[in-house]
């Protein structure tokens, strides 16, 4: 008996199956939920630019990373939804390593008339095509299902 | 020598813009809220499976060190004391003393709770001294309890054991907690 016993029954040692909890809440801040709620009413981005350097940021900053200067309320402004592929990738896989039937292109978008550039999906089917420098233009989900997260952007299409 | 800073109050007020409960339930501000799926499976080994499978079946199962000359609860495949191998499986009461204990005014989750939580570890009887395994208390206040008290197992109805140590559900005093 005991541990100088032989296992012979590979099923007689159990496992404790469980489910960790690990919730994760991020508000989106000051200045992401304004540009947040901004768009779950209309179809344009806010953006924010600074008073010193004129840099102009999207997703809006409160404060401007450069010269770490407060940006004023009266410095904000509506862009439209449109900007230039910087550079894409395209995934093959789903974050849980599994193979995505359609494989997915992901870009950072230069957003037009603003220093900054913003991930997205672009909506194409042609995966061995270069779309650097294309323009492309934001799809939103319709009014009332918006939530107010960046999902409400669906995807981002060629012009 | 650095002046310590002695605050008014706690947590010391910083400016910022703070977020109420109330805003995330009413949604007046915009969040994300991801919910992670983090599955585990933990192996236990023989010696816990044993256990665990004694709990299922209503006994408490320890284990016996020849070298040392102890009866180890919960079971291990060796001895931390010899590093030897532990060999002979001994059955043990559902009875046992209590070693230590706390009086918990905080549930699981950390929420303040008005009825205290009694937890303590408990030195099985048949095991060598100050052996055993932590579980609740029941039957019995925060003013009875006392390091030293008698108790004995309350078990779930055999149907409903699943072996887990929760199989026990809590200890309640025996004899009125006299020895």
């Amino acid at each position: 008996m005991g541990s100088l016993e032989k296992q012979t029954d590979p099923t007689s040692p159990m496992h404790w199956r469980g489910d960790m909890q690990a919730d994760y809440f991020y508000p989106s801040g000051v200045a992401g939920d304004k540009f947040f709620k901004h768009m779950m009413r209309s179809d344009t981005f806010l953006a924010s630019k600074c008073t010193i350097c004129n840099k102009v940021y999207c997703p809006p900053r409160l404060y401007c990373e450069d010269c770490f200067e407060e940006i004023p309320d009266n410095n904000w402004k509506e862009v439209p939804p449109i900007g230039a592929v910087r550079l894409f990738t395209v995934a093959k896989l789903n974050a849980h390593g599994k193979k995505l039937a359609n494989p997915k292109i992901i870009a950072l978008i230069d957003i037009d008339g603003t220093d900054s550039a913003m991930l997205g999906i672009i909506a194409s089917n042609d995966i061995n095509k270069d779309i650097t420098g294309v323009k492309v233009k934001a799809v939103f989900k319709p009014k009332d299902k918006r939530e107010g997260t960046i999902k409400d952007i669906l995807y981002f299409e060629e012009i | 020598m650095v002046k310590k800073k002695e605050y008014k109050e706690w947590p010391p007020y910083a400016p910022g813009t703070y977020v109420r409960e109330s805003d995330i339930r009413e949604k007046k501000i915009t969040y994300t809220w991801w919910e992670p799926e983090v599955q585990y499976s933990w192996s236990l080994g023989p010696a816990m499976s044993k256990f665990l499978q004694g709990l299922k079946a209503g006994k408490i199962y320890g284990i016996h060190c020849k070298r040392c000359k102890r009866v180890i609860v919960p079971p291990r495949m060796f001895c931390e004391y010899c590093f030897g191998p532990t060999e002979e499986w001994v059955e043990l009461k559902d009875t046992g003393i209590i070693e230590t204990f706390s009086i918990s005014y905080l549930d699981p989750d950390a929420r303040r709770i008005e009825e205290p939580i009694l937890v303590g570890v408990i030195s099985i009887d048949g095991a060598s001294p100050q052996h055993g395994f932590m579980h609740y208390f029941g039957e019995m206040t925060k003013d009875d309890i006392k390091i030293g008290m008698k108790v004995k197992a309350v078990w779930k109805p055999e149907n409903e054991r699943e072996g887990s140590i929760t199989d026990i559900i809590y200890f309640k005093p025996l004899n009125g907690g006299e020895d």
